[in-house]
């Protein structure tokens, strides 16, 4: 048995069906579970850290049942949520005490100094919380959920409200445990962060897990450029050119195509074949965006439906 | 139980270091027993200030029990909790740190007033007198404090919760045993403060000073603490499962 396994993991929020039927296996690696907001991320999360009691299925971490195993399973995890919970009036030595006294560890003070010392906040230990940058703080709840040395990681949005060099160097500490031997369970929305970081990616649409793979395979669905068109007038899904649609977000095209730039002549003449006008065309190699936006547009053809402005709202964030 | 204690030096320190909260939770107190033990023309005692201690006393007690249910709802909401409920420790612990501590913080409060009611001319009481009216405020803060935190899991969210406060918390002391005795009450009032459990704690503190020990007293308060406990208990399982 895997590190993390889960078998049709389901929960409902009285008849919204948030994680609908969830299978997912995770080994020693770093896997990230990606979709909008809104999409059972969190929740999928909390059934796992047995902070939620799933309405179906089953989950193990590292073979103990999370609802049957309970205490087994918290002996085993740290989970580190979204919103950056460290006391401000207390220092940071006290904060990872805390939890290391909370957690019953042997020889509390070196082992706080050794979490301290690897999350490089040595020097700032015994200064108020109030005083830690936003990346600082972060560090400072990664202390507190090492000093236990958990088999897992669970990590809910890790780089949210942080600056690019404070992220970078959160997935640096991330990948560090990783190639210690901790298994890290991430969910985010930046896409980017994981194409970057993650063994492998999950992605979730609404409460679905629609695709997991690692995120190199999941690009190479994705043989084809991306064109991006953004034109006034309505499209109605044709176009007699060699390209294929693949969605609106806002007043912007995408399609995709073998070679880029030699197909966007013959798009562009016929999109103004339809009596659309082109504003402005740019051409690049697929993201896990566009994997993104391909399966959940492929998947929103049979339902037909499709949250293009929620993914637009979920691109900007970045 | 080790770990109980974790969560109350937790909640002690960042407390006491917020230097402000502390000393606001007792300048109320502190005027209610200048301003009106010192001053109210009152015909029924010759020592209002003896009189009035007890329900100054009960009626802080009150106060900060009453507050002290937003403490779980802030753990709650900036995600302190969902941190300790994933800890291996008995997810009960977290409950438990928290009703002690708000207990505790009251009987620290207390304290200050009582030998600020002494300082101003209050008789003072021997060892036993003090020890059972710690117990009694001990019993009567776990009640409350149980109280509040139950409001507060039921309610989930801060407005509704300091409204219900606001409305609860004045009408409990007025219509106790506070400020008079029942002989010189309005027959009405009389009744309902002969229901209200704060009555109950002012008078079995005024009963130790007739060196009568008020068990009837006591033994309703510690049974309605429990009962108000295991209620919070019952809510706390609910909410965190």
């Amino acid at each position: 048995m895997n590190v993390i396994e889960t078998d049709n993991l389901t929960k409902y929020y009285d008849r919204l069906c948030a994680v609908d039927a969830i299978s997912l296996s995770v080994g020693h690696e770093i896997f990230g579970l990606l979709g909008p907001n809104g999409s059972g991320k969190t929740t999928t999360m909390r059934m796992l850290t047995t902070l939620l009691r799933p309405d179906a299925g089953d989950a193990w971490i590292s073979g103990h049942h999370v609802v049957n195993e309970a205490r087994e399973v918290r002996n085993r995890l740290s989970y580190v949520p979204q919103e950056m919970a460290v006391d401000i009036n207390l220092t940071g030595r006290e904060n990872v005490a805390l939890f290391a006294h909370l957690y019953g560890v042997e020889n509390v003070k070196d082992r706080v100094d050794e979490m301290l010392g690897l999350m490089l906040l040595s020097q700032r230990a015994d200064d108020l919380v109030k005083t830690y940058s936003g990346g600082m703080r972060r560090r400072l709840e990664l202390a507190q959920a090492l000093v236990h040395e958990p088999e897992v990681l669970f990590l809910d949005e890790p780089t949210i409200g942080l600056d690019v060099a404070a992220r970078k160097n959160i997935w640096e500490h991330i990948t560090a445990l990783r190639d210690k031997g901790m298994t890290i369970f991430v969910n985010t929305h930046y896409m980017d962060e994981a194409d970057r970081a993650c063994d492998r990616v999950g992605i979730i649409d609404r409460g679905r897990l629609i695709a997991v793979d690692t995120p190199g395979n999941l690009k190479d669905r994705i043989q084809d450029d991306v064109i991006t068109v953004r034109v006034s007038g309505k499209f109605d899904g044709r176009i007699d050119a060699d390209v294929r649609y693949m969605g609106q977000v806002d007043d912007e095209l995408m399609f995709t195509a073998g070679k880029g730039s030699e197909a966007v002549p013959r798009l562009a003449e016929a999109l103004t074949g339809k009596g659309m006008k082109v504003h402005a065309i740019s051409v690049r190699e697929a993201t896990l965006d566009d994997v993104f936006l391909r399966l959940v547009t492929s998947k929103t053809d049979e339902e037909g439906r499709f949250d293009g402005h929620g993914f637009r709202l979920m691109l900007r964030r970045r | 139980m080790k770990r109980l204690v974790y969560y109350l030096q937790r909640d002690l320190t960042r407390w006491l270091r917020r230097k402000i909260a502390v000393i606001s939770a007792l300048i109320t107190p502190a005027a209610w027993l200048i301003f009106v033990g010192l001053t109210l023309p009152t015909t029924f005692t010759d020592n209002y200030l003896d009189f009035i201690t007890p329900g100054i006393l009960v009626m802080s007690m009150l106060g900060t029990s009453l507050q002290g249910g937003s403490l779980l709802m802030f753990d709650k909401i900036l995600g302190f909790l969902n941190k300790f409920l994933a800890l291996p420790a008995p997810r009960e612990t977290i409950l438990f740190g928290k009703i002690l501590f708000i207990t505790i913080r009251g009987l620290i409060q207390t304290t200050v007033i009582l030998i600020l009611a002494f300082l101003l001319g209050a008789s003072m009481y021997d060892p036993l007198t003090l020890m059972a009216t710690y117990i009694i405020l001990f019993l009567f803060g776990v009640l409350f404090s149980s109280l509040s935190t139950t409001l507060a899991l039921q309610l989930d969210d801060h407005d509704s919760y300091a409204a219900v406060n606001a409305m609860v918390s004045m009408p409990l002391f007025f219509t106790s045993t506070a400020l008079m005795p029942y002989n010189v009450m309005p027959a009405w009032l009389r009744v309902i403060a002969h229901l209200n459990p704060v009555s109950y704690a002012i008078d079995a503190i005024r009963m130790l000073g007739t060196d009568i020990i008020p068990w009837a007293n006591l033994l309703g308060l510690a049974v309605a603490a429990v009962i108000v406990l295991l209620i919070c208990i019952r809510r706390f399982r609910r909410v965190t499962v």
